[in-house]
């Protein structure tokens, strides 16, 4: 109620304060002139009485300033006008005014374009109910030589969901294929199959209609639920396709629901249909069949870590039952999976932009340290007419906020067209994102500008108002400030030198990796060949499948512009575990137990189409036609994997390890590492057959790579008039060319480089102005002192030496604490450089030169005008 | 006659005990504390109008303009309820110091 009042009362003496004003004066001057009429009546004269009455009341406008200053919100009125006088303060020192706000923008706009994405990716709500509490689970394949973050298996899901104590329920989702046809032209959707309670589990709605139940699921319904994005554009938005039948794989599907246009799961953002897994009882006996996404829900109290520990636990103890080597199990958290490498980079990213608004504070910092020491003269005015430690520091402070004020407009304009760049680090597992200044981002650049500007401010503050009571009016236009105050500033040189060394090395590192990636041997060609997919669904039976596959493939070599076209059952270079499990002649089943390898199918022709190099042997041969005695090609991870240093041509191997029967293939060739599963992933052993005589797969070559003598994107309509010469109703998808791919991979690794390379450069720049700054400043202070050492004999070399000595003192400290600090900040980024061991040395050595090369320069001008000083006019000055 | 200090804090609570008689200006006031106190206490306009102002703010008080007896304008303050309030619990408060130091003093 009192606070209530307080609150009015302020805000009404801000309001209307011409009025509150004019109140206060009548008021007092009331006062005054009540009292000179009692004094009047007790016979004084009329002047007297009134000269008595000021007198009594102790001056009108003293009394008014002690009401002023004691009323509740008096504060408000002094930061009112030290904001004033720091926009004046601006004004009058538009070089200072601008290097500082234009230095600040720099910091704060690149800080406000980060969070943005940041909060975007790893802050904001997932479209799931309560999603902090969600996890995935994974089989650790790392005992058996595969990755420790693996796909788990149906059974696996299974039998953790009856056993486990630590979820309240664990669901499943798995690759689907979905060729939609009928109405319209034939399309291949993006699907996953999910378990019943997937929805429950993620605690996921419809927007219109229902989803499917683990009843259904269970007996195997055939009913989906489509995507929003589905449902706009194949469906014309309307409510009608609820309850409708729609033809996927040639199969009839019931369309149960719709769900919200900003629901997205793993493995991408773009899944259009969900539908049942329906495992059959084989499947749930499989503990080979690893493509399976477990997703589960803590239970209340369950911490992560006894998640972890419980489920290993149970994973090993469960699995020892079914494999001969058991595996653990790991548990992560769903948000870090959605983001993927992103994490790492934007943890990093944010790191160096953190680091050039620290920098920028500290060169601000020293400014305004410089500068307190111009405006000693008018701090001492203002101690001299009574203001106190406090006001003094406030008021330094305010100028502080001012600037940082100012800053923050300038950066969040800048932030825009960076935030423009950013959003294509949203990763393709999460919905993206349009980034703009909303209100978090608003409020996160005040926070920052407020931060930074008590950061730069305080330091400078204390010492202005405490140099100003200590020295009073007594100082003379010299400097006095001994060694003690230079080595504060002398440790934010340091300090912010050390940070742009970090900066530089990363970046360094960074440069190494993209130019490695860039740099490497896909296996293939890249340039000029187009891909895409056309689904089999409609051929499962194998001969009809090879007679319309080889028909395809020649109506597509006969277009002009073509020189070759020929199959695959995966695209080269696209992220797509297909892995088979395989036994070579004489191997033991013991020794084949968890032995995989990736399986592709392939025309004949596949290899001399892409480009691909033969280490040893041939490639496929037209007499590799359907036979009793089927080829392979094998890669060079295979070879080596078997038959390290020596030759394995001859060598019989037989897939799968459930059944014995099955052909033998004899190894005829083995072909270069061909960068099947995406440019910065690990190879893995790669077994290829060509497809006449994979009936026994269930590999289809669905992926067609066309190489052209001209731009291959300009025979892409020509290629679906080919198809559809062929077959009518054959769905084409994902068309694009090899180079593409590349690119795309490329991207996040190339803007991570981009980005932490700007923001070194920028942190290197700023930093040579801070030393810059220091010792021009340092020369100004000690113009005297120079004079005097000159007139006594001292040469003009020795002072640019010493002068510089104490420059490169400082920039080879902070050299030295920066490339430790890199080297630590290297190891915990490590995952950013894919497997890849930059050259630390390299990076180490072009950061020494450019910052010594750099540190120099600065150090050089304001030595050599030192040393340039002309002792008369240096002694002058006094 | 020598004038005292007025003891910390308790000038609100003469304030208010004035102004729960009838409503008064600022002179006003001051008059009646110097009758009252026998001319002991004189309190400055610089130290009482800061009082009244607070006292305002805090919805102790009510003010509004005036004509004066001798047809002057003055600026009135009132109590409110709740300065009412607040003037009971401060001279029951002040009233147990009073009378605790008064024992000390006496009982010594």
């Amino acid at each position: 109620m009192t606070l209530l009042h307080r609150l009015a009362s302020i805000l009404r003496w801000i309001v209307r304060r011409d009025r509150a004003e004019k109140d206060l004066h009548d008021e007092v001057q009331a006062f005054a002139d009540m009292a000179a009429a009692d004094r009047r009546r007790g016979g004084a004269s009329a002047t007297e009485a009134q000269r008595l009455a000021v007198l009594d009341l102790g001056g009108v406008e003293q009394t008014k300033e002690r009401v002023r200053a004691s009323r509740y919100g008096a504060w408000l009125d002094v930061v009112g006008r030290d904001v004033r006088y720091g926009l004046r303060q601006v004004r009058h020192n538009p070089a200072f005014s601008g290097i500082a706000i234009a230095t600040l923008a720099l910091g704060i706009g690149v800080n406000a374009a980060m969070f943005s994405v940041v909060d975007a990716v790893l802050i904001r709500p997932l479209p799931y109910a309560d999603a902090d509490r969600l996890v995935m689970i994974w089989d650790d394949a790392s005992r058996t030589g595969g990755k420790p973050k693996f796909f788990s298996t149906p059974p696996e899901w299974h039998e953790w969901r009856r056993d486990n104590t630590v979820f309240t329920d664990i669901a499943a989702s798995q690759p689907g294929d979905a060729a939609l046809s009928g109405n319209g032209e034939p399309e291949e959707l993006p699907a996953r199959k999910v378990s019943g309670n997937f929805w429950s589990v993620l605690g996921a709605q419809p927007l219109l209609g229902r989803v499917f139940t683990e009843d259904e699921d269970t007996r195997g319904s055939r009913v989906v639920v489509i995507s929003y994005g589905l449902w706009q554009r194949r469906f014309g938005a309307s409510p009608d396709v609820l309850g409708r039948t729609i033809t996927l794989n040639d199969s009839s599907y019931q369309v149960i629901g719709i769900m919200p246009r900003e629901f997205y799961f793993m493995p991408a953002r773009d899944v259009d249909i969900w539908m049942p897994t329906s495992f059959s009882p084989a499947m749930l006996n499989n503990w080979g069949w690893h493509d399976v996404h477990c997703v589960a829900r803590l239970k209340p109290g369950v911490s992560l870590n006894q998640a972890r520990e419980a489920m290993a636990r149970l994973s090993l103890r469960l699995s020892a039952q079914h494999v001969p080597l058991a595996r653990s199990a790991v548990v992560t958290p769903l948000r870090e999976e959605l983001a993927g490498k992103t994490y790492m980079s934007l943890i990093v990213l944010l790191g160096a932009a953190g680091a050039v608004l620290l920098i920028a504070c500290v060169n601000l910092a020293n400014l305004l340290l410089a500068r307190g020491a111009v405006r000693r003269r008018e701090v001492a005015v203002r101690a001299a007419l009574g203001a106190g430690p406090g006001r003094l520091i406030t008021q330094f402070l305010i100028e502080s906020l001012v600037l940082a004020g100012l800053g923050a407009l300038a950066g969040l304009a800048l932030a825009i067209p960076v935030m423009r760049f950013l959003e294509t680090l949203v990763p393709q597992t999460m919905a993206a994102v349009h980034l703009t200044l909303d209100w978090r981002v608003l409020a996160v650049s005040a926070a920052i500008a407020i931060t930074a500007g008590v950061t730069f401010g305080l330091a400078p503050a204390i010492r202005g108002s405490r140099l100003a009571l200590e020295e009073g009016l007594r100082i003379g236009g010299r400097g006095s400030a001994g060694t003690r105050s230079y080595s504060f500033q002398h440790s934010l040189i340091i300090a912010e030198t050390a940070l742009a060394v970090v900066l530089l090395t990363i970046g360094g590192l960074l440069l190494q990796t993209f130019e490695h990636l860039s740099r490497l041997d896909l296996g293939i060609r890249s340039d000029r060949v187009l891909t895409f997919v056309t689904p089999l669904f409609r051929y499962r039976e194998f001969e009809k499948r090879v007679a319309f596959v080889n028909a395809e493939l020649e109506k597509i070599r006969a277009i002009p512009g073509v020189i070759s076209a020929d199959a695959i059952s995966r695209i080269p270079l696209t992220v797509n575990d297909q892995a088979t499990y395989y036994r070579l002649a004489g191997q033991s089943s013991n020794e084949t137990v968890e032995q995989v390898a990736l399986s592709r199918v392939v025309t004949r022709d596949y290899f001399a189409t892409v480009g691909a190099r033969l280490r040893e042997g041939r490639f496929f041969e037209t007499s590799d036609q359907r036979s009793d005695a089927p080829a392979a090609v094998v890669n060079e991870s295979f070879a080596d994997r078997h038959f390290p240093g020596r030759s394995l041509l001859g060598a019989r191997l037989q897939f799968g390890n459930l059944s014995p029967k099955g052909y033998w293939y004899t190894i005829v060739g083995v072909v270069k590492e061909i960068r099947d599963r995406g440019v910065a992933e690990q190879l893995q052993p790669t077994i290829y057959r060509v497809h006449e005589q994979a009936d026994q797969s269930g590999d289809q070559p669905s992926g067609i790579v066309v190489r052209t003598a001209l731009d291959p994107t300009s025979i892409v309509s020509a290629v679906r008039q080919a198809i559809w010469s062929v077959d009518r109703n054959q769905p084409i998808a994902r068309v694009q060319t090899i180079e593409d791919i590349v690119t795309r991979q490329l991207s996040v690794p190339s803007q991570n480089t981009v980005l932490l390379s700007a923001f070194a450069l920028l942190s290197l720049l700023l930093a040579s102005i801070g030393l810059y700054g220091v010792l021009s400043y340092a020369v100004t202070q000690r113009t005297n002192e120079i004079g005097v050492r000159l007139a006594l004999g001292a040469r003009s070399r020795d002072i640019l030496l010493s002068f510089s000595r104490r420059g490169l003192t400082l920039t080879v400290a902070g050299l030295a604490i920066g490339l430790v600090l890199a080297a630590m900040t290297a190891r915990v980024m490590r995952t950013l450089f894919f497997d890849f061991q930059p050259d630390y040395t390299a990076a180490v050595a072009v950061t020494s030169i450019a910052l010594l090369a750099v540190g120099a320069l600065a150090c050089f001008v304001p030595a050599r005008r030192a040393s340039r000083i002309s002792p008369m006019i240096a002694l002058q000055q006094e | 006659m020598e004038k005292l200090d007025i003891p910390q804090g308790t000038l609100d609570l003469m304030i208010l005990t004035i102004l729960a008689r009838e409503p008064m200006h600022g002179y006003g006031i001051s008059q009646r504390l110097a009758v009252l106190s026998r001319d002991h206490f004189h309190v400055n306009p610089g130290s009482l109008f800061p009082s009244l102002y607070r006292l305002e703010q805090d919805g102790k008080l009510k003010a509004e303009w005036r004509p004066t007896e001798n047809n002057r304008r003055a600026k009135y303050y009132r109590l409110t309820a709740s300065g009412r309030r607040q003037l009971e619990q401060h001279r029951e408060r002040w009233n147990r110091v009073s009378f605790a130091v008064t024992s000390v003093l006496e009982g010594a």
